[in-house]
This record gives C-alpha cells, sequence and structure tokens, in this order.
C-alpha cells in the first residue's frame, strides 16, 4: 500500500517574483515619509500577503541588514530586527512551536512591544516595595537578635 | 481567580507581562485579517476585560469539535485563550457529574446572568417531542431554551450546530434542526466545520473579550474574517485551474505533480472556511495540500451534495475570474485579499 503513494511534497507552483516586494517596498517609502512629517508610526501584516520566497529575498535585499537585533521570549520566541533602512523593523512572532504567528513590517523609532507597559512597570514596582519591606523586617528580626 | 480581576492583573500574578497581550493580539489581528494597528487597542481591551463565563452544551454531536478546540496549535501562545475564559460546563471537560454539574450549570448562569456565552456543539432532535437525546432528563430543546435566555450570545461550532450537519442528513431520523432554528433573537454566530478551524473559534470568542461585541458576520452568521473567502480563493493549486491542469483521478500523472482537484469533486469554489490560509495541526497542512478534495464540511447540506468525490456541475458558475497567467492570479488575489482587508478595516474604524 505504502509503495502506492507518492510522498514526494506538491511541486512549488509559486517559485517566481509577483511584484510584491516593490508594492510594499513603495509603501513602506510613504509610511516614512508619514513618520517623519507627522511622527505617526506605521505597521504592515506581511503575513495577510500572499508574497513568494523571492518576493520576500527582494524585500529583505531592499531594506537592508540594520544594526539592533532583539530576541524576546514571551509565549514562545520573537525575534524584533531594525533593517538597514532606519526606523524600519522587521517583527516576527512564533508560537512555541517555531511556527510564524505574525509578521510585521512596523515604521516606528522603536516598536511598541520593546517598551516597558505602564502596568507592567507599577506591577514590578509594587514587587519590589514588598521585598525591600520583607528584607527590612528580616533585618530588623536579626538586629534585634 | 478572583471574579473582579481584569486578565491583566490576573495574568500579571502569574508572571505574564503585557508583552504576552501585545503578541497574541499583533497573532489574532493578522489572523482575522484586522488592521494591524488595532491590535494595542485589542490587548488593552482584553487586558481591561473581565474573565469570560462559557457554558458549552453538547448535544447531537461526536465531539469532534471539543478535540478541535482543545487543539488549537501553540502551546503557550494559542493557549492563553484558556486563561480568558472560564468553561463553567462542559461535559466532556469538566470533572463534576450528576446533579453537581448541572448546579455549576445553573450558577453560573445565575451568577453572569446577561453576561455569559453559551456555545453550544451538535444539532438538536425536535421529532417526537425531542425524546432523541436528552440529558438530565430533560431534552435538547428545553435546555438550550433555558440556558440562553440570559445569555449574552449564542456561539454554534461545528457543522451540526450551525447548519444540522450529519444528524441532519437525509432522512434525518430525528428531525434535527440548526440551533439558529431556535435561538429566536439572541445574538448568533456559527462556526462550522466538522470540525471547525480551532483558531477560528478561539479568534471569535478573543474578538468578543477584546471589543465586548460581535465580529462581523455574513448572511449565514459565520465570522467573515474566517469564513469570507472560499477555500478556491486562497488555494495554492488555483493557478493549476486557472490553466485548466487537473488531476483526473487520484493516482494518475497530474495527481503526483499537484495539479487542481476540481475534477475529482473538490467542493473548494463552493466552500467557505479558512483551510487554505490557516491550516491545521499548527499550521502544518490542509486537505488540499494534503492531495485530497475540500468536502465543504462547513457548508450546509455537505453531507447531502450527491458524493464527496462527484465534481461540481459547472466549472465557471459561481467562480470568480482572475487574469490567466499564473502570476497575474497572484497579483490579482493579492489585490483582492487587500481590498477585503481594507473594507473590514473601514467597518472596524466605524465601530471603534
Amino acid at each position: 500500500m505504502s509503495n502506492l503513494i507518492d510522498r514526494r511534497a506538491p511541486e512549488n507552483t509559486t517559485p517566481f517574483v509577483t511584484g510584491l516586494a516593490d508594492a510594499v517596498l513603495r509603501e513602506i517609502a510613504e509610511l516614512l515619509d508619514t513618520l517623519i512629517e507627522t511622527g505617526e508610526t506605521g505597521i504592515i501584516d506581511l503575513h495577510s500577503l500572499p508574497m513568494t520566497d523571492a518576493d520576500r529575498d527582494m524585500l529583505k535585499e531592499g531594506l537592508g541588514e540594520g544594526e539592533v537585533r532583539v530576541d524576546l521570549d514571551v509565549a514562545g520566541p520573537s525575534r524584533i530586527e531594525e533593517t538597514g533602512t532606519a526606523g524600519v523593523w522587521w517583527v516576527r512572532h512564533e508560537g512555541a512551536d517555531g511556527r510564524i504567528a505574525a509578521e510585521l513590517i512596523e515604521v516606528t523609532r522603536i516598536p511598541e512591544i520593546l517598551l516597558s507597559h505602564p502596568d507592567d512597570i507599577r506591577e514590578g514596582r509594587t514587587r519590589l516595595r514588598e521585598h525591600l519591606d520583607e528584607a527590612g523586617e528580616t533585618g530588623t528580626e536579626e538586629l534585634a537578635e | 481567580m478572583t471574579k473582579d480581576r481584569t486578565l491583566g492583573e490576573h495574568m500579571s500574578r502569574r508572571g505574564i507581562s503585557r508583552r504576552a497581550f501585545g503578541k497574541y493580539c499583533a497573532y489574532l489581528a493578522s489572523t482575522m485579517a484586522l488592521s494591524p494597528k488595532m491590535a494595542p487597542a485589542m490587548a488593552q481591551g482584553l487586558a481591561a476585560a473581565r474573565r469570560q463565563a462559557v457554558i458549552w452544551l453538547s448535544f447531537q454531536e461526536c465531539t469532534g469539535c471539543t478535540e478541535s478546540f482543545t487543539r488549537s496549535y501553540s502551546p503557550t501562545l494559542e493557549d492563553l485563550i484558556f486563561d480568558f475564559i472560564s468553561l463553567d460546563y462542559h461535559h466532556t471537560l469538566q470533572a463534576a457529574s450528576g446533579e453537581a454539574a448541572e448546579l455549576a450549570r445553573e450558577q453560573s448562569m445565575e451568577e453572569n446572568k446577561g453576561k455569559y456565552i453559551v456555545v453550544v456543539d451538535g444539532s438538536v432532535p425536535t421529532k417526537d417531542g425531542g425524546v432523541y437525546s436528552m440529558i438530565a432528563g430533560h431534552t435538547n430543546v428545553d435546555i438550550l431554551a433555558s440556558t440562553i435566555e440570559n445569555a449574552f450570545a449564542v456561539v454554534a461550532v461545528g457543522t451540526c450546530a450551525a447548519f444540522g450537519g450529519l444528524p441532519y442528513a437525509k432522512p434525518n431520523p430525528t428531525g434535527a434542526v440548526a440551533i439558529s432554528e431556535l435561538v429566536g433573537n439572541k445574538p448568533l454566530i456559527n462556526i462550522p466545520g466538522c470540525p471547525p478551524v480551532p483558531e477560528a473559534m478561539t479568534g471569535t470568542i478573543a474578538h468578543i473579550l477584546a471589543f465586548g461585541s460581535l465580529p462581523e458576520l455574513d448572511d449565514k452568521h459565520r465570522p467573515l474574517a474566517f469564513f469570507g473567502e472560499s477555500i478556491h480563493d486562497r488555494c495554492y493549486r488555483r493557478s493549476f485551474y486557472e490553466r485548466g491542469l487537473f488531476a483526473k483521478s487520484f493516482d494518475d500523472e497530474g495527481a503526483r505533480k499537484g495539479w487542481c482537484l476540481y475534477e475529482v469533486g473538490c467542493k473548494g469554489p463552493i466552500a467557505y472556511n479558512t483551510c487554505a490560509t490557516t491550516k491545521w495541526n499548527g499550521g502544518t497542512s490542509f486537505p488540499i495540500q494534503s492531495g485530497h478534495t475540500c468536502f465543504a464540511c462547513g457548508s450546509p447540506n455537505f453531507w447531502d451534495q450527491g458524493g464527496f468525490y462527484k465534481s461540481l456541475p459547472s466549472r465557471t458558475s459561481s467562480i470568480g475570474t482572475v487574469a490567466g497567467a499564473t502570476a497575474a492570479a497572484g497579483v490579482a488575489l493579492g489585490a483582492g485579499a487587500a481590498l477585503i482587508a481594507a473594507n473590514r478595516k473601514k467597518q472596524y474604524s466605524k465601530e471603534t
């Protein structure tokens, strides 16, 4: 039975350049104009575009390689890289199994997910205060002994 | 968890930062074809929401929908949904049984009056007074009526609940009906599929939590984000369809070369679902990618369409035309998807 089944993967049906990389690069250029002139940030969802591998390579080549690379460990890994075009970030979120959950181009000074959230800062302060209070009580007890 | 605590507070106490909300909503926005700029607002909404009470009713069903729901792909990211909801009643998953189980349902209904969501899988038998499926001495008709009375919304998961499914197939010996026949004017979302794609179920519930409202639906009450396009529209084999290259049987040269499966009975052109993009088993594949046809398992009457391997009557009817060249087809599909996404973006902008 098993020799009757062709286990080869289907032939690659899209090894061509669709022109999407060029369209995305032009959109990025416009988003950079907006960022410079008004400070408004922009995002493009790459996951929703039917890009081929060749398109993706063209897009990467067009943006170049930058100098900042950040790895996050938040509900699975994420990699955030600034491209060679300053202000243009390539954000890739994965689940724990390595599957891409979201892939975005962010046009901004820094992607929002890198900033500490005010609620997390408040929670951190609370924990630190509690720790200091506990340490203070222990220290007082030790001194009393 | 304490019921008056927000999800943000609840997760924070478990050492999960707001970045996880941001990442989850970036994933959700991408899955639902929403503007990625909405992700921060969604994360904010989700963090401020209270845990959602959910009562899950199982009627004439096979538990496949539950199997699918509990196998959302990622052990971390997608599993967040199980922290966001309080599953107060579910035959297969709850520890309680008998009267204690029914009491849990009644308590949740009382404590969350007007706020809880009722998820239903399975159709409801109505013949002979509904005696063909009963729970704790009550017919499915009665249980559904009493449970949805004070619900915020009803979510019918699976084709049996959404359209009748297998129990409704000819000759329908139990007089099975879809949930839509029994909910009156109560807000209803249908998430069909046999079983439904897990992300369509979890994404819809997360949307309700983040926005406090139902997602945009089509005329069959299906969320457009997951059911707005046909399998054919998004099929990677579509370029072969455009060029007239078809497999004629499952082991011929065309099948081996990965050509279009239309002539061996693929129902992709009439199937509205998200399998071709979201895929199954952690994004591994979907039936057509694995060499089989699409059954249109999320469509009404899919069991009675004249045979899973019988080709659709016409190759041109109800199927959109795109440029013949493969490259042009790719760009045209992309443009169409972009247009749909843009329209959704506009509609959501109005809502929020």
